[in-house]
Order: structure tokens, then C-alpha cells, then sequence
């Protein structure tokens, strides 16, 4: 197998990068037709796998798991999952051949192999459906011809596809046709019945293909979502014990903090999130993040240039090969790093504290995501995705270090991503270096205000709210976020 | 002079800033327990935090312990609505979660929960099994918190209460959603303890008390007045006189199929729980149906089949409006037929949905509104505002408001639609004995033009007259169907 992308001439790989639409709900009006009565087989009963079952056999559709027979015989828990939600289940011989579609929703990494189990079974004219390009874009699978080839790609965690169903709504979704594997040309019109049956066409569906999904996905978990969060915790914890700030306090700021700014993120975009700053901070902060845009800008577009190559992805599966040797060494290590080990203190921090004391994570934040999509629009994404894979994630990855700091994060993501994580900060470190022995106490660890004058020039804050309001990720970020009407509150810590 | 337990002198305090008690007295004597009563949205809720020190008020409120007592010098408060957490500490859970299985255990089991409470008291284990006892709740010890439903969260909430016998204790709305042995055992259980030096102030307005209560305050205009055991008995009721709706009188439900529901040998275990065991059981267009059986007995899992909420529906020879579930139906076709309200819904009801979305999202079955209503839903939900007099809470927020003002939001939601079949699962609380006789008789007009209904109500004062069939379930299994010649319950 060789990388699709790279087999694709320049006119073409242009072409397939630069597909991306935000449906019109008019493009839903029937519904799950398309699907009715077909026989759904999904592959793989974990968290993404059950829960768009349960949603899919709630829409009216015919869904049954097909799992390898020694999870079946070990009653693991996709087959407890499957089972004891009264799904029919059996072993791919058994229900492979009759399925009219086949939703492979296991892990990416074992997607090759899953895959080659399946295909030889599949009958004339069904249909694949992914929920990651990985294996069709990076390890060029190639699809029997009279198969088609879909993705529907729920932009959230399982368990929230399931609560937002069940009230009524949905999560923002990514759909996708493989344009080699669509004999009959009735890929979209089941992509979109998918999506109707998970719920997504009420949360806003984007229209893309599997090459910008995985090229966009790849540069937003290793830069921004994962890869920054990361390095920005660990670098800003060190930075408050080596200041004498309360260990207890810096690992309760930094667990939680990212989650607090980033729901802000979530609601207003960069604008928004800069806004719950003081006047003061907001152009500290704006200063920084400009600084910090200037440092980081090489390494992102060394990550994004190696995933259009396909170098990451080389030495990423060159590590599957053997044995994830870099990767276990690596979580190992996150696992062992101070803040990892030092629990978060029993103490209260109001809501706008978070904001006030860790303003060094806001310019952070700010930094990151306007450089990835940045990087990523040049790189001849286009800004809806790019705004998907950065600004629109990253939230939902803080919520994970909120969980359970950053080896809950790196357990949680995917292996693609951990991997790209991994490489990310072993490089950004050393970058930040520099710049960290400036960082004191008023931009992480006490709040920014005190003691300080609260005016500012007029003319450098208008300047100042010109350049976040007109950046591309706002405009682009306004305009989808209206799409995606109700989205949740966190409860803060 | 022995200082008083409680002593209020000129409180005032704000919910959502809004004034609602205004330099209110009131003081607490040693060895009396109070019984505190007022209209929904009077502020008895806000009094009680403010007591518990769990609000921001302003005035003073002295405290007074009796230092001999043996019993934890502290006031404990049971809120009117209960919250759990998962084990990583977040609670953020969604509607009817608990009936999706999940391999992993998110939630901490019963007995676990109670281990802990335990130990942050220095409580003794040996006391606790009476309590469980009593309450009907021994055999629970080992489901996990997800799986309890509201009455359930309600005992565990009341277990913990009486087993730290606090010197004072301020339970809000206890009764709610218990069944009635549960909360005949309860009195027996606060009796108990009031005489062992528990002083209690109980927020209620049931009739069924406790005999310890010997004081009975009235809040009214934001001031506190004490008021008789007669005065408190005598239950003067205007009758609300409000023309139902136009949109809702007029129009006859439509009916999909005579057999709104029937279902044959139906079961549903938890594990090695049965929770229902052969129910068979069939309600034609238009009956009226009261659904009766103690806390755990199985209603709401047979609520939640019927609401298209429960996965074990498909594994189980079960008809809705004419067709076998899984046969082709999305929950969102039998929830559009369906008008429900439970202590689960409103539970899990979206936060950021105001009065007024919250009503209109009736017409789509979601939880807040994610569409365009249009000109005509909009005047109806408009005129259903009106008729419950919810228009000063138009545009507020559900869950800002005080709890018997939120369910009459969410039961506007449920009526809204004027649906073929009316699913009311003890609708009724949280509201007042005003609210509550408004509602029925409102059921009671609906129900005239051939709407379907099945009630559960613990208390035989709350339920609508037009009421002519009655399930009762025991342990999972259907105990009796019988018909209704007069208006006599035992449940």
C-alpha cells in the first residue's frame, strides 16, 4: 500500500483538499430514506461504536455489531456493550455477507487489518463507511471498485453523541465520499441519511473529503488541540513551583484552567475569550501571543508540511511497526512529569480567577489556534475545516485534561494523535525556552491585575480588538458557531 | 435563658435579585419543630439555605447549639432536588443515560456512597440498616447512583439525614415523589429522631405530617407568619376559574390506532435485576389510566418504554400507536404523539432554555429549542404562558426560577402540542395545592376530548377525576388492573 495523497497529481490533491461546505438543513429533508431498511453492520462496540448505534436503531434503522470472534467468546466489553443493549450480534462471517453498509468505527490503528477481514466478506455493491481517512489517505487501502466508500465523522466523544441525541438535537458532524469508490454515485445520499440518524444535520454538517479530513485532523490534534495544551500546562505548572507559587494551587489552575478559557473559546471565539480579560491583560496577552506566534510558526508548518508529504505518518507507522516504542516511552514520561503527580489542591477558584491568574494560557491558546489555522489555509485547507480541527476541538480536549490531566488526555485521543502530540512537544520545549525565563507570577499563578493601573492607550486597544475581530478564524468561527445553536455549558470546578 | 436554635431578626435576601423576603423574623425555641408552608415561589427554599448558611443574605441569623447534646452541632439541609456526581467529581449527565448500558461503571454504588458519608460524620454503620429498612431501600445497597430513579435519589438523600441526626435538620419538599408507605415510615423516622433531640423545620405543604410538628409558619409577602394547626389544615382553596385555551379545547386528538399501547410478557433486567417481569398490559385511544406501585416498583422503566426512551423496548413483543417497536419507527414519531412530563425530564432539562423556549420545544420533543416554531406555535405557547401565569418569566431562564414556577414551564411543554397520549409522571411536584388543583382540572378538560392518559401520583389528593382505570405494579409484576367505579384509592 502506498499514500493515496501522494499517488494524486498536484490538480487533483488541490482539488481534494479544497473540498469543504457547510450543508444547507435543506439538503436533510429525507431523512434517513436512503438507509431504511438496509441492514447496518457496525464494526467495533467501544464508546463512538455504540452510541451511534443506539442513535441509529433510535432513527428507525436496522442495526446489528459485527465483532472478531474472540471478543464474542471472552465476552469483552464491546460484546457486554452490544448485548446487553438487546443489538444483534455476531461474528463477521456471520453478519458481514448480508449487510448493506458496514460502519467501521474501531481504533485507526487496527483499521488495516479490520478491513481485510471484511472486504473478501462484503456483498457486490455495499457499502464502507469510516470515521477517520487514516487508512485510505496515509496507508492507501485500496477499496474493491464496486464498493462505495463513505465517512461520517461525529465531531465529539461518544457519550455526547448519545446526550445530544437523546435531547433532541445533535453533535457538529463531517461527512465525506471517497471520490475512487463511488460506482453508483449514491455515497453522499447515505452519508447524509447517516447523519440524520445520529443527529448531526441538526448540529451543522460539513461536507469534505477524506483527504482534507485527514490532512486538516492531523495538523489540528498534533499542533493546537493536543500538542500545545500540552506543553503550555506542563511549561506554566513548572514555571508557577519554580516562582513559589502553592503546589496544590498551580495544579488545580493548570488542570482546570484550560477548560474554563476554552469554554469561553467555545461560546465567543478568540474574541470572546480574550474579552473576559481586564483592558491591561487582554494586551499583555495579545502581545505575547504575538511572540509566541513568531516563535512557533516554523514548527507548525514543519508539522503541517510533513503531513502533506506523508512523513508523519511514515514514521508513525515505522513506531506501530515497532511495537509503539516511542509512544509508550513517551506517555510513560507525561505520566511522570511534577504536575502529573501533584494533585490538584483543595482549593476554591472562582470562574473569572482562571482567567485572571493564568493569562499566560489565554495568549497560549490564542497563539495556537489562529497559527494552525493559519498554517492550515495555507497549506490549502479550507477555513471551515481549519476551524473545525482547531478553534471548534479544542474545548473538548481540555475537557479531557479537566478530567484527569494530561495522560487522561493522551489515554483518551487517538494514537495518531498522541503520536503527533509526542513529537510536537519534544520540539516546542526547547523553542519556548527563551521565552519562558521572561514569564513571571502576573501572567500565570496570581492575577495579572494587582497592583497594577487599569488604563490603557486608547488607540493601542482599538488596534488591538481590530487585529483578534478580523482575523480569519473569528469570521469564518462566527458564522459556524451560528449554525450551532446550543451547545452546552460546563459546570466549573 | 437558653438561647434559641434559630433566631432571625430583619433577613433579607434576593433570589436571581429579585427581593423575596423582606426583614423577615423568626425564632426557633429549643425542642419545637416547625412546619413552613407558602404559595410556590414565596422564598421558603431560599429561607431554608439561608439558615443552612448555603445562600448570601442579609440580617442576622444566630445559631444556637446545645452544647450538651451528643447530636452534631450543625443544621443539615436536604434540598427539594437531589445531585450526584460520577467518580471522577463532574455530574454531567444526560436524560435517560441510566438505561443506555455501559460496560464501565461511571458512578459509585449506593453502599459506597453511604461509606463515605459515613466516615466524613463518624457515623456508626450499625444504625444505618433500620433506616434502609424503613425507607424500603435495603435492597438498592448495590445499584450504582445512575441507576436510581428520582423517588430512589430522594430516600438515598433522606437515609443520609436521619442516619447524621443533626441538631437541626431542614428538609425541603421530603415527601416528594415517595410512595406512601415510605412516607408514613419517614414520619415514624422523623418522630424518632425529633425525640432524641433532632429539632426539625419541614418545608411542605401535604397534609400528612409528622405528630412532632407543633409550629406552623406561613410565609407571605416576603414575611414569616405563624399560623395554627387549624389554619394550616383548613387548605382554602380559590378555585381557579381560567378558560383552557382555545387551541387546546377545540381540537379532538387525533387518533392514530385503538390501541394506543400493548405490550405482551415484557421484561427488563439490570444484570441479574429483574425490574419488570411479564407485563402485559394494553390501554385502547382514550382510556384515563393511574399507574400506582411503590418507589422501585418498576413504573418509570414502564414509562420509559412506552416514551421510546428505553433500548430494551426493541427486545420485547411491544406495540405503540399500531406498530411493534423496531419495526421501522424513530423515537421521534412516537415522541410526537406522546406529551410527557416526569421528575426525569425536568431533571435533565437544558439549563440555558428560558420559559418560553422551554415551552415551545414541546412542539419537537428536544430539550431546548433548536428551531423555528412559526407564527401560530409561537401564539400558542404565547396564550399557554398566560394561562399558567408565567408571563413575568417569559424570557427567564428554567432553572433560575423557584421550582414549582420551572414545572409549570415544563408542564406547559407538555401540553403544548395537545397530544394523542398524555404521559404525567407525578406532574404534580413541586407545585402548591393551588397549582396542583389548577393542573388536574386542566387534565381533567383535556382529557374531554379524547386524549389518552396515564398518571402516577403518590398522593390520592393529586390525582384528576377523570381517572377510570388503575395498574398497580409490586416488585416489576403487575399486581392488579382494575376499573375505577368510584373515587376510592389505596395504594
Amino acid at each position: 500500500m502506498s499514500n493515496y495523497f501522494n499517488t494524486l497529481p498536484l490538480r487533483e490533491k488541490l482539488n481534494q483538499l479544497g473540498v469543504c461546505d457547510f450543508m444547507d438543513s435543506s439538503e436533510f429533508l429525507d431523512g434517513v430514506n436512503a438507509l431504511k431498511g438496509k441492514k447496518l453492520v457496525i464494526v467495533g462496540c467501544g464508546a463512538q461504536g455504540l452510541n451511534q448505534g443506539l442513535n441509529l436503531r433510535d432513527s428507525g434503522l436496522d442495526v446489528s455489531y459485527a465483532l472478531r470472534k474472540e471478543a464474542i467468546e471472552g465476552k469483552r466489553d464491546s460484546w457486554k456493550n452490544a448485548t446487553e443493549n438487546n443489538f444483534t450480534v455476531g461474528t463477521y462471517e456471520e453478519l458481514i455477507p448480508n449487510a448493506d453498509v458496514v460502519i467501521n468505527l474501531t481504533p485507526d490503528k487496527q483499521h488495516t487489518s479490520v478491513v481485510n477481514a471484511v472486504m473478501p466478506l462484503m456483498k457486490k455493491g455495499a457499502t464502507l463507511s469510516y470515521s477517520h481517512g487514516f487508512n485510505i489517505v496515509e496507508e492507501g487501502m485500496q477499496i474493491r471498485k464496486d464498493l462505495t466508500v463513505i465517512m461520517v465523522a461525529p465531531k465529539c466523544p461518544g457519550s455526547e453523541v448519545r446526550a445530544e441525541y437523546v435531547r433532541g438535537f445533535g453533535v457538529p458532524t463531517l461527512i465525506a465520499v471517497h471520490p475512487e469508490n463511488d460506482p453508483e454515485g449514491k455515497g453522499l445520499a447515505q452519508a447524509k441519511a447517516y447523519c440524520v440518524g445520529t443527529g448531526g444535520h441538526r448540529a451543522g454538517v460539513l461536507k469534505s473529503s477524506f483527504v482534507a479530513e485527514v490532512k486538516s485532523d492531523l495538523m489540528g490534534e498534533q499542533t493546537i488541540l493536543c500538542g500545545l495544551l500540552q506543553t503550555g500546562s506542563i511549561l506554566s505548572f513548572d514555571k508557577m513551583i519554580e516562582k513559589g507559587i502553592d503546589a496544590g494551587y498551580a495544579s488545580k489552575l493548570v488542570q482546570y484552567g484550560v477548560e474554563v478559557i476554552t469554554e469561553a473559546l467555545k461560546h465567543g471565539g478568540v474574541t470572546g475569550m480574550m474579552d473576559r480579560l481586564s483592558n491591561p491583560a487582554k494586551i499583555k496577552a495579545f502581545e505575547i501571543s504575538e511572540e509566541l506566534k513568531d516563535i512557533m510558526r516554523p514548527l507548525f508548518q514543519k508539522h503541517q508540511d510533513d503531513i502533506m508529504s506523508g512523513e508523519f505518518s511514515r514514521i508513525m507507522m515505522e513506531d506501530w511497526a515497532a511495537g509503539d516504542k516511542n509512544l509508550l516511552a513517551w506517555r510513560a514520561e507525561t505520566g511522570e512529569t511534577a504536575f502529573e503527580k501533584t494533585p490538584a489542591g483543595d482549593v476554591k477558584i472562582a470562574e473569572q480567577e482562571y482567567f485572571d491568574n493564568y493569562t499566560l494560557m489565554v495568549a497560549f491558546v490564542r497563539a495556537g489556534v489562529e497559527l494552525a489555522f493559519e498554517t492550515m489555509v495555507q497549506a490549502g485547507i479550507k477555513p471551515e475545516s481549519a476551524y473545525y480541527e482547531s478553534l471548534h476541538e479544542t474545548p473538548l480536549i481540555a475537557n479531557t485534561i479537566a478530567r484527569k490531566k494530561l495522560f487522561e488526555m493522551n489515554r483518551v485521543i487517538s494514537d495518531t494523535a498522541e503520536y503527533g502530540c509526542y513529537l510536537f512537544d519534544q520540539a516546542c520545549k526547547p523553542l519556548l525556552a527563551d521565552f519562558m525565563k521572561k514569564v513571571d507570577t502576573d501572567l500565570v499563578g496570581k492575577n495579572f491585575n494587582e497592583g497594577k493601573d487599569a488604563g490603557v492607550d486608547n488607540r493601542t486597544l482599538i488596534a488591538v480588538n481590530e487585529a483578534l475581530r478580523t482575523h480569519e478564524v473569528e469570521v469564518i468561527g462566527a458564522q459556524l458557531r451560528k449554525a450551532m445553536t446550543a451547545m452546552k455549558s460546563i459546570k466549573t470546578a | 435563658m437558653i438561647q434559641p436554635v434559630v433566631q432571625i431578626t430583619n433577613l433579607n435576601l434576593k433570589y436571581r435579585n429579585k427581593p423575596v423576603l423582606e426583614d423577615l423574623c423568626w425564632t426557633i425555641n429549643r425542642g419545637e419543630n416547625w412546619l413552613l408552608c407558602g404559595a410556590s415561589g414565596t422564598g421558603k427554599t431560599s429561607l431554608a439555605k439561608a439558615i443552612a448558611g448555603l445562600t448570601h443574605s442579609y440580617g442576622n441569623i444566630a445559631l444556637g447549639f446545645n452544647p450538651q447534646s451528643s447530636l452534631p452541632a450543625m443544621v443539615y439541609y436536604v434540598a427539594n432536588w437531589h445531585q450526584f456526581k460520577d467518580l471522577e467529581g463532574q455530574s454531567n449527565f444526560y436524560y435517560q443515560q441510566r438505561y443506555n448500558k455501559q460496560s464501565v461503571e461511571t458512578t459509585a454504588t449506593v453502599q459506597a456512597e453511604l461509606e463515605n458519608f459515613g466516615k466524613k460524620h463518624a457515623l456508626q454503620f450499625d444504625e444505618i440498616e433500620g433506616i434502609l429498612e424503613a425507607l424500603g431501600f435495603s435492597g438498592q445497597k448495590n445499584a450504582t447512583l445512575i441507576q436510581l430513579s428520582s423517588g430512589e435519589h430522594k430516600k438515598l438523600q433522606l437515609v443520609k439525614a436521619l442516619w447524621l441526626k443533626p441538631q437541626l435538620l431542614i428538609l425541603d419538599l421530603p415527601y416528594n415523589g415517595l410512595d406512601t408507605l415510605s412516607r408514613q415510615n419517614l414520619n415514624a423516622l422523623l418522630e424518632q429522631i425529633a425525640k432524641s433531640g433532632t429539632q426539625l423545620i419541614l418545608i411542605s405543604n401535604e397534609n400528612e405530617l409528622p405528630a412532632c410538628i407543633d409550629h406552623f409558619a406561613l410565609i407571605e409577602s416576603g414575611k414569616l407568619i405563624e399560623i395554627s394547626a387549624g389554619e394550616y389544615n383548613r387548605n382554602e382553596m380559590e378555585a381557579v376559574n381560567k378558560p383552557v385555551p382555545a387551541f387546546l379545547s377545540d381540537a379532538v386528538a387525533p387518533f392514530s390506532s385503538e390501541q394506543i399501547i400493548k405490550m405482551t410478557d415484557v421484561n427488563v433486567s439490570y444484570g441479574d435485576k429483574q425490574v419488570l417481569k411479564n407485563i402485559s398490559w394494553e390501554v385502547k385511544a382514550g382510556e384515563k389510566w393511574v399507574l400506582h406501585g411503590h418507589n422501585g416498583s418498576g413504573k418509570s422503566t414502564l414509562l420509559s418504554l412506552i416514551c421510546g426512551d428505553h433500548p430494551q423496548a426493541y427486545a420485547n413483543d411491544f406495540h405503540l400507536f399500531g406498530n411493534k417497536r423496531g419495526s421501522g419507527e424513530s423515537i421521534w414519531e412516537i415522541k410526537q404523539r406522546i406529551g410527557l412530563i416526569s421528575p426525569e425530564l425536568h431533571w435533565y432539562f437544558d439549563p440555558s432554555a428560558t420559559v418560553w423556549q422551554s415551552i415551545v420545544s414541546g412542539f419537537y420533543d428536544s430539550s431546548g429549542l433548536f428551531s423555528d416554531p412559526g407564527y401560530t406555535k409561537k401564539a400558542q405557547a404565547d396564550e399557554l404562558i398566560r394561562y399558567f401565569g408565567l408571563e413575568e418569566y417569559k424570557d427567564t431562564l428554567v432553572n433560575e426560577l423557584p421550582l414549582g414556577k420551572q414545572r409549570l414551564a415544563l408542564l406547559g411543554r407538555t401540553i403544548v402540542k395537545n397530544p394523542e397520549l398524555l404521559i404525567l409522571d407525578e406532574p404534580c411536584q413541586g407545585l402548591d395545592q393551588q397549582q396542583t388543583q389548577h393542573f388536574n382540572s386542566l387534565v381533567d378538560e383535556l382529557c374531554k376530548n379524547g386524549t389518552t392518559l396515564i398518571y402516577v401520583g403518590h398522593f390520592e389528593s393529586q390525582i384528576p377525576n377523570c381517572i377510570e382505570k388503575r395498574i398497580l405494579l409490586e416488585n416489576g409484576e403487575v399486581k392488579s388492573v382494575k376499573t375505577i367505579t368510584q373515587k376510592t384509592y389505596t395504594n
